[in-house]
């Protein structure tokens, strides 16, 4: 992808965001960004019945043009993915999926959807370990 | 725009209408958002950008006089050209381009009232075309980081004296100690939240009106000096890496007058992170 097409990319999925509003039923709802600077993006997670995919994710934000298409971008990357790769998934690969040389000067632009979709995950893992350990009590 | 100390720094989008074609000018583009020059520009400006090509790419630092001169003579900018920035966000990044532009001394330097969306609103063309210009021959002095620059240390100081006055110009979130940075959030963060003790808060964006353009003097005059900034004392303005402060730095030295001005662009990422630095946190979760 040269400079031209990366930018062309990321045009399309700002402008025609894919996968984006609110999502119910939802898991995990987490707020990420910088209000100060103005990206903001808001992840909604479900994740399938096993505890261990994801299922679904949206996205709602406001903010420049990388942060935007990078969410929509992501929400398509990580439809149906186990969660463990998520966990796997690096901010640089973040940055070469979008186009190292147009957003390389943007990172955090760039990986805010993935550092966001991450706290959302390692979220809905603490809330499963305090639904179990109350399940465990209820049980006892 | 003659109300201001120095009108001569601001343009309006009329005079850049008529100056497009202008070679003793050079229409610059700043933006937060580094894809908005593709979507289109104004016919001939060029960009820059502040991490491109301000920052030092390795030291927290911005461009040394030797960059400095090489990124001018290469867009086409010589001593004697007028440069007039604009950008996006109120003008956010195209102040902090001046400011830049001002550490070395560039004589000629303007802000477009209004910024980007002020020339988008009045439907004035934009273009994808990238210009050319010939290079330039710039000479640069060594950079000055004494009149309008303040480091941490001198911060430290200056919040011991009186008769000094500090702005912080985040949001009231930022200021209070409520809001940092998300979890796994790549860079800029801090560990604690808060403000610079004795920092009088005024968000950087109350000085403009809702068309991007600068509110008048007797509105600014009366928020800053409504909050302490007074043009008697030596005044320091922060934010979280100093861009947004230097969109107050703009106001307060150009718009109003005030004669002593720094911009602390350390600011908060440097602060809050700081061993053993003094902060103030009104914000009770």
């Amino acid at each position: 992808m040269d400079r031209q097409e990366a930018i062309e990319f990321l045009l399309d999925h700002y402008q025609n965001p894919r996968n984006h509003g609110p999502l119910d039923p939802v898991d995990v709802t987490m707020p990420g960004g910088n209000p100060g600077c103005g990206d903001v993006v808001t992840i909604h997670l479900k994740v399938n019945d096993a505890g261990d995919q994801i299922e679904h994710v949206t996205f709602e934000g406001t903010g420049c043009t990388i942060s935007q298409a990078a969410a929509s971008i992501l929400t398509e990357m990580v439809e149906g993915r186990p969660l463990t790769e998520i966990d796997d998934m690096d901010f640089n690969d973040m940055i070469d999926q979008l186009g190292r040389e147009v957003v390389s000067t943007r990172p955090r632009c760039a990986t805010l959807a993935l550092g966001t979709l991450k706290a959302a995950i390692t979220q809905y893992r603490n809330n499963k370990i305090r639904a179990d350990i109350d399940a465990e009590q209820r049980g006892a | 725009m003659a109300e201001y100390a120095h009108p001569e720094v601001l343009v309006d989008t009329a005079w850049v209408a008529e100056h497009l074609n202008d070679p003793n000018v050079r229409i610059v583009e700043s933006n937060e958002d580094i894809l908005l020059y593709d979507q289109g520009h104004i016919p001939g400006a060029i960009k820059i950008d502040w991490v491109a090509d301000l920052n030092d790419h390795v030291v927290r630092d911005y461009l040394d006089r030797e960059h400095f001169e090489q990124l001018l003579s290469a867009k086409g900018i010589g001593n004697d050209t007028t440069v007039v920035f604009y950008g996006d966000k109120n003008n956010w990044w195209a102040t902090y381009a001046l400011w830049v532009f001002k550490l070395y001394g560039h004589k000629d330097a303007r802000i477009m009232n209004g910024g980007r969306a002020k020339w988008i609103a009045e439907g004035h063309d934009l273009t994808k075309e990238v210009p050319s210009y010939a290079p330039a021959t710039y000479k640069a002095p060594e950079r000055d980081d004494s009149t309008i620059r303040a480091f941490r240390d001198q911060v430290r100081e200056h919040i011991k004296k009186s008769g000094v006055a500090l702005v912080d110009v985040r949001s009231p979130q930022e200021y209070s100690g409520e809001r940092t940075h998300m979890p796994e959030y790549p860079q800029e963060g801090t560990l604690r939240g808060g403000h610079i003790p004795t920092a009088a808060s005024i968000p950087w964006a109350q000085a403009v009106k809702e068309d991007s353009t600068f509110k008048s003097r007797a509105d600014l005059e009366a928020l800053y000096g409504g909050k302490g900034i007074t043009p008697d004392k030596d005044v320091i303005a922060y934010c979280r890496i100093g861009e947004r402060s230097s969109h107050t730095w703009f106001v307060l030295t150009y718009l109003l007058g005030y004669p002593k001005v720094r911009n602390y662009d350390g600011s908060w990422t440097e602060w809050g992170n700081g061993v053993g630095l003094p902060i103030e946190k009104t914000y009770q979760s």
